[in-house]
Parts: C-alpha cells; sequence; structure tokens
C-alpha cells in the first residue's frame, strides 16, 4: 500500500494486558419495608448512576470498572453475582424487587461481600474497591449479627482499604451502624425522601469515580458530600485533572 | 539499552557472560497530568564477566514529591554498591565455581551473610546520604513544603522502591524492597520466583527506601544457576505485573520468553522489550510508569541457535502458553529513558 508505515510486529510474552479492574459493589436494602415507592425510586436511582460511572470509566485512564449488586434482605442474595463492565450492566438492567416480610440483615450481607472480595476471588492488581450501602432502616440482626458481619468484611485486606459508602434512606436509617460500616473521610448520604434517591446515589458515583484518583481534594469532596449532593461535583478545588488516576502509592 | 556483560567470548561464538537489556516508559496516568517517569533503571559491569542491573519505582503519592530523583539514586547507588560486593565475592574466591555439594552450600551461606550484612545496609546508608545531601544543597522549595506531612522525615520525599540483581559466576543475588516483580525464567521454560513474597505489600502501600526499617524490608535471596540454570531474569516495577491479565502471569511469561528465545535472536529482542513497556505503560495497561531490566544469561542468548528439535539445550519442548492470548501489535520502538 503506497505511502503505509513500515510496521514491525511485536510478539509480547505473556497472556496480555488490560487495565486495572476496580470492583464496585452495591449492597441494596430489599427488605420489606421498601415496599412500593422506596423501591421504585431505588431503581430509578440505581439506573440514573450507571450512565455517570459509564461517562467516567470513558474518561479515565488506568480502571476498568466491574460492578456487582447484592440485593439483601433477611438474607443476602447476589443480584448482580458476577462483575460486570457498568456500560453491561445498564444496557441490560431489570429491577431489583423487594423480599415480602424481608428483614434488614446487614450481617450476612457483609459477609457475602467479604467471601467476594477475598484473596483468592480478587485480582492482585485489582485497584481499591467500593462498597455502596443503600438502606431505608436499622440492621435487624440477631444480637452481634451486624458487629460479627461487619467484622469479617474489614477482615480482608481489601474491605478494610475499600472505599466504603452508604445512603440511608430517611433521617432514622442514618444511625450509629453506618457510621461503623462508612469510610472515615466520607460521611452517610441521608435522602429524605424518595424523590432524593437518584440524587444521592449520583453523589455517591462521582465518591466512587473520584475520592481514589490522584490530585483530589477529598476533604473538599467530602464537604461537597455532606451537603448531601447539592452542587455536585462543581467545586473545582475537588477535581482532578481529566484523567488522573490513582497512583498514590505510598510507604506503609 | 544493551549491556553485555563482558566483553570477549568464551568460546567461539559462546557468550562469557548475562547480557542486559533495559527499557522504562512513562505511564500514560503520568502523562495525563504531567507527571514525569518516576522509575529508573541502571545497568552496570560488575567483576571481570558479571553484570548488575537496579529498577526503581518512585512513590506516586504527592507526600513523595521528589521520588524520581529518589529512584534515580536508588538505581545508581544499587549499582556501585552491587560492584563492590561483586568485588568482594571475587576477592573471597565466592565466585568460582565449587566442586562439592557441601563448599557450594557454605558458600552459599557466605553469600546471604554478605547480601545482608553489607549490600542492603550499604545501599541504605548511602541513600540516605545522597537524599540528605540533596535537600542541603537543594531544600524544599515553599510550595514543596506545602505538600509534605508534618513530621515527615526528609527522605519519604525521595521514597523509591529499589529491586536489585548482581549476577557473577554462577551466582544471581538479589535484593528488594517495595513492589515490583522479579522472575526467574528457567532452561524449560517454567517460572521460578526467587525473591520471598512480602504479606506487608497490599497494592495500595509498599515498604521503601524511606521507610523507618528499610533495611529490614529488604528481601534477599540468591539463585545458584549452576543447580537452575535459568535462560533469563526479569526485573519489573510494578507497572509491568499491574497490566498482565492472567493472574500467574509469571508463568505464561516464562513460557513464551523461553519460546522467543529459541525463535529470536538478542537483536530482535532489545528491538521489542521498548515496545513491551510502552503497552504495559499504555492505558490498555496498567497506565503506570514500567520499567524493565531483562537479564539473558549465555544460555538464553545461543538459544535460539540451538538445532534441538522442540526445545533448548537439552530441555524439554517449550512451545507458547497456548492459553496466552499473544498479541501482535505494531511495534512502538522508543529510546530507554
Amino acid at each position: 500500500m503506497c505511502g503505509a508505515p513500515l510496521m514491525t510486529e511485536t510478539l509480547m510474552p505473556g497472556g496480555g494486558v488490560a487495565r486495572r479492574p476496580l470492583h464496585f459493589i452495591v449492597m441494596a436494602d430489599c427488605s420489606g419495608s421498601m415496599k412500593g415507592e422506596k423501591m421504585q425510586a431505588l431503581n430509578y436511582a440505581l439506573r440514573s448512576m450507571l450512565p455517570h460511572l459509564v461517562d467516567w470509566e470513558r474518561d479515565q485512564l488506568q480502571a476498568q470498572l466491574l460492578i456487582r449488586i447484592l440485593a439483601f434482605a433477611s438474607a443476602p442474595n447476589w443480584y448482580v453475582a458476577d462483575p460486570v463492565p457498568v456500560a453491561e450492566l445498564s444496557a441490560r438492567w431489570r429491577n431489583l424487587e423487594y423480599v415480602p416480610m424481608g428483614r434488614t440483615n446487614m450481617g450476612p450481607a457483609f459477609r457475602a461481600v467479604a467471601e467476594a472480595l477475598s484473596p483468592d476471588r480478587l485480582e492482585r492488581r485489582a485497584l481499591r474497591p467500593a462498597i455502596l450501602l443503600i438502606t431505608d432502616g436499622l440492621p435487624t440482626d440477631p444480637p452481634g449479627g451486624f458487629e460479627q458481619g461487619l467484622a469479617e468484611l474489614l477482615g480482608t485486606a481489601a474491605g478494610r482499604s475499600a472505599l466504603r459508602l452508604a445512603v440511608a434512606i430517611g433521617r432514622d436509617a442514618s444511625s450509629e451502624p453506618l457510621d461503623r460500616f462508612r469510610s472515615q473521610d466520607v460521611p452517610v448520604l441521608v435522602a429524605d425522601g424518595t424523590d432524593e434517591i437518584a440524587d444521592r446515589l449520583v453523589t455517591a458515583s462521582i465518591a466512587v469515580s473520584r475520592m481514589s484518583e490522584i490530585g483530589v481534594n477529598r476533604e473538599a469532596l467530602a464537604a461537597q458530600l455532606l451537603q448531601s449532593g447539592q452542587n455536585r461535583g462543581s467545586d473545582p478545588a475537588a477535581q482532578p485533572e481529566r484523567g488522573a488516576v490513582r497512583f498514590d502509592d505510598t510507604i506503609l | 539499552m544493551i549491556m553485555p556483560a563482558a566483553s570477549g567470548n568464551s568460546g567461539p561464538g559462546r557468550p562469557a557472560g548475562w547480557l542486559v537489556l533495559t527499557a522504562s516508559e512513562r505511564g500514560a496516568a503520568h502523562v495525563a497530568v504531567k507527571t514525569p517517569n518516576q522509575d529508573s533503571v541502571a545497568v552496570e559491569r560488575a567483576g571481570a564477566s558479571g553484570v548488575v542491573t537496579a529498577v526503581a519505582d518512585g512513590h506516586g503519592h504527592s507526600r513523595h514529591l521528589r521520588s524520581g530523583k529518589g529512584s534515580r539514586y536508588a538505581v545508581t547507588i544499587g549499582c556501585q554498591v552491587g560492584q563492590e560486593f561483586a568485588d568482594k565475592l571475587t576477592a573471597d574466591r565466592l565466585d568460582e565455581p565449587a566442586i562439592a555439594t557441601a563448599e557450594t552450600e557454605a558458600r552459599a551461606e557466605r553469600i546471604v551473610d554478605l547480601a545482608t550484612g553489607f549490600l542492603v545496609p550499604t545501599v541504605v546508608d548511602r541513600w540516605r546520604e545522597a537524599v540528605l545531601a540533596d535537600v542541603e544543597a537543594d531544600p524544599f522549595t515553599e510550595a514543596e513544603q506545602g505538600k509534605r506531612r508534618r513530621g515527615d522525615d526528609p527522605t519519604i520525599a525521595y521514597g523509591s522502591t529499589l529491586l536489585l540483581c548482581v549476577a557473577v559466576g554462577n551466582w544471581l543475588v538479589l535484593a528488594q524492597i517495595g513492589d515490583g516483580d522479579v522472575v526467574g525464567v528457567c532452561a524449560d521454560g517454567t517460572a521460578t520466583l526467587p525473591v520471598p513474597a512480602d504479606p506487608q505489600l497490599d497494592g495500595l502501600v509498599t515498604t521503601s527506601l524511606c521507610g523507618p526499617h528499610a533495611i529490614s524490608d529488604f528481601r534477599v535471596a540468591i539463585v545458584n544457576t549452576t543447580r537452575t540454570p535459568l535462560l533469563a531474569a526479569l526485573l519489573a516495577t510494578d507497572g509491568y505485573g499491574n497490566a498482565q491479565v492472567v493472574e500467574e502471569w509469571p508463568d505464561s511469561f516464562s513460557k513464551d520468553l523461553a519460546w522467543l528465545l529459541r525463535e529470536r535472536d538478542m537483536r530482535w529482542l532489545a528491538s521489542q522489550l521498548p515496545a513491551w513497556a510502552a503497552r504495559c505503560a499504555s492505558a490498555n495497561g496498567s497506565a503506570d510508569d514500567t520499567t524493565v531490566a531483562l537479564l539473558i544469561s549465555p544460555a538464553g542468548q545461543t538459544a535460539h541457535e540451538i538445532t534441538v528439535p522442540g526445545g533448548t539445550a537439552g530441555t524439554t519442548a517449550s512451545e507458547p502458553d497456548p492459553g496466552t492470548d499473544e498479541i501482535t501489535i505494531p511495534a512502538d520502538i522508543r529510546t530507554t529513558r
């Protein structure tokens, strides 16, 4: 072909290269109290959140975002069990359903996530995962159940280092247990009404995409999150440069 | 960069020592945020027919604001001390082949003692001295002070890993602090990982030359290449391993490299290594700075000349890994940075 550049083949040993996986696990409360408007609003909110994550994944350079969804009530149930690219989930979304008479047992749900993040199931090269817990109520675990489950999650290296976000549907749901779950520098996001759930999840998605990037002012971003999604993502001080990703490796 | 360990050959067409190829590529994410390549690599001759090579990864966190300089000090000092270490091995005749097993064992012990008692502490001490001298000559600016954490030792600004290999006689002496990979490619195409894993490394934080326990955080290993014949050894910063799709990538890498060594010559390999580093450092890989030093043993350098059907010298056949997604891409040849 006239004018075609001369190219030399490259054979690269090994199994090929790819972006590093960033696992995002959504823990969605599907207990009986979520019946009706709340469940509708949660599904709408999750659907609304996905395009933001798709956009972020497209614009950054490092991570491949892989999402899983755990529906929990009396028992946990993987709604999306295997990690799927966020764009794929967005394209084939199916609504979550509440569990009639289902309780809000968080302990077994934490254990299920801990298992998914165990070293033998997580790639060594995976980035720090993100976990988003959405609930409208207090945990109803038997005594010690919540604590044991949370301890198991935080007992894994990935669970401990994960960005852990909590969205409380209603003021009453913003409880001490959620404070114990969340990452230290990220407040519990409160949706006062069902109409605010989507807003909070979009805020959470911004946190997932931004909190782990270099150059970000985490305190400024956390302050924004405290405003419960008001003017979300608009503070330039909190924004890293486009394409910035996390290589903030530092000493022990 | 190509560095033959010895200027002469041990026989007609037979290389006397290890050949070292190096490449370093700035990560795509570093390009995006306009930060330099904070990795470094160096290679020097050591002793009569030996070689010493080092790769280092300056930490990316903003508190390590001079880590690029720290990694350059690490590889330069690592190679200097590695040369002195090789001289000591020669002076003590530890680099000569031993006949008896007991003598070989005794030599191995002495080499390890010398590595832990001289090589590692000397590297750490001199690196700290170099860093402190640099701070004195070029104090932190106001902007730099703003990035430092209160109470940070000055050396923290220069934080870096170090992977060091001294190849002398029948020995490979390896010392590593922090993340990154050392992969030995055995003659049959299997992989050996001589440096023990460090449970402190979880992919988020790393041990470092700037750490308070740098000397004890070093991991040291030796390989007797008479007992464990190697075709090659790879030293790589974590940008390489983090780009690999296959979880147990050293196995695939070794099998494929053994095959490539049989099929291709050193010139071809030297032309490809920068492309491998570039691919790992790209937005389709880890997007992180990626630096490799590939040591090719005398057997590895001549593997392609050996006509034993389906195998390297006296070994079983070593075909490329059938599970490998071997990639053919236009080569993006770049000079070593």
